[in-house]
């Protein structure tokens, strides 16, 4: 175990006052599409990538990749005050 | 019966056996590592990450040790006979982590150091031992880039920054004498079982270590040389036996557990 006792710095290591969000894509096969299999909570690019890959291991993917939730931008949505969905 | 690659029950080159069992044990120990340090993680997926990494070590462990024990091994004694000097596991797993930079810094040298010795066998004739390294580099990129991704946020903080040039200061020296002196003999190498000459799996450890600079943003101090610990022995790859307490941890208790 590591020793002391265990202090998150929010803005560094959760990615903001906030954390911050990637959505993960997928797909199984190259004749599969790219789905949308997630999202996963990561401070940057690199540890999205990791923990993408570890939370959605329920198929040996042949390709997955994560887009930071503030690069999508909506072009229509159904409800005036609908966010995008998470989870 | 003398070796043959890919004939099971045929016994194995001894530095061979060495080596697989160094690699196995330091990454049953990191397991562990991941096993007991899984709550320092920063987040629910932070753990599952941290889990992760910990199965899979164990799985790598457990796949060399099934090897071994296809070449005249007893599985179960390997497994859970074995007493602390008889472990191999890396000497810089021997201290636990004083922090998270420490932590994140003895994780990611340890992962580096083994894959860099399992790659020598990526090309090995025997498939079987071929197919471990490949999976063993296939699952170690994900581990590495964790680390990366820490670098970059432990960057950011000049405090973190500080403890991670102090953890790697003491960690580095230890960790690059898994490789043995950087010069003498390579009987592995000599006998055609490694393909690639251990002097060149170490000094590539040297040159991945020193890239964490870049991402960090901070300078870190590299020994290229160290001195080896007058007890190491090249037959472990370590020197001394691992400490009770991590003993404590890593060996099996399921015959105390049953009662």
């Amino acid at each position: 175990m590591v020793k002391g006792k265990k202090k998150i710095d929010q803005k560094r290591e959760r990615g903001g006052k906030q954390p911050k969000y990637y959505e993960v894509f997928a797909r199984k096969d190259s004749a599969s599409e790219l789905s949308h299999v997630g999202s996963v909570e990561a401070p940057n690019d690199q540890l999205a990538q990791v923990r993408a890959w570890y939370i959605y291991d329920q198929h040996k993917w042949r390709e997955m990749c994560v887009v930071p939730l503030d690069s999508i931008i909506t072009v229509t949505e159904e409800g005036k005050s609908a966010k995008i969905k998470m989870g | 019966m003398a070796y043959i690659p890919g004939n099971t029950g045929t016994k194995l080159d001894k530095n061979f056996e060495n080596d697989l069992l160094a690699i196995a044990d330091t990454r049953l120990v990191l397991g562990n590592w991941y096993a007991e340090c899984v709550m320092n993680g920063r987040s629910l997926p932070d753990f599952a990450a941290i889990l992760g990494m910990c199965t899979s070590n164990y799985g790598h462990t457990r796949a060399i040790y099934q090897f071994l024990a296809a070449h005249g091994h007893d599985y179960a004694h390997l497994e859970r006979g074995r007493d602390a000097a008889a472990i191999c596991s890396m000497n810089v797993l021997d201290e636990a982590p004083a922090g998270w930079e420490d932590f994140i810094v003895s994780t990611w040298l340890t992962e580096l150091a083994t894959w860099m010795l399992a790659s020598g066998f990526l090309k090995h004739e025997d498939r079987a031992i071929a197919g471990i390294a490949k999976k063993i580099g296939e699952e170690t990129y994900f581990h590495l880039k964790y680390a990366q991704g820490w670098f970059q946020i432990i960057g950011e903080g000049k405090k973190q920054s500080e403890l991670f040039q102090k953890s790697f200061a003491k960690r580095f020296p230890i960790a690059l004498q898994w490789f043995g002196p950087a010069t003498g003999k390579d009987p592995l190498h000599d006998a055609g079982i490694r393909d690639v000459p251990l002097k060149k799996l170490r000094d590539a450890f040297i040159k991945e270590a020193s890239n964490a600079e870049k991402i960090l943003g901070a300078k870190l101090k590299q020994e290229k040389s160290v001195k080896l610990e007058k007890d190491w022995r090249r037959d472990a790859r370590r020197f001394g036996p691992i400490p009770d307490g991590l003993f404590e941890v890593v060996r099996f208790k399921d015959a105390e557990i049953a009662h």
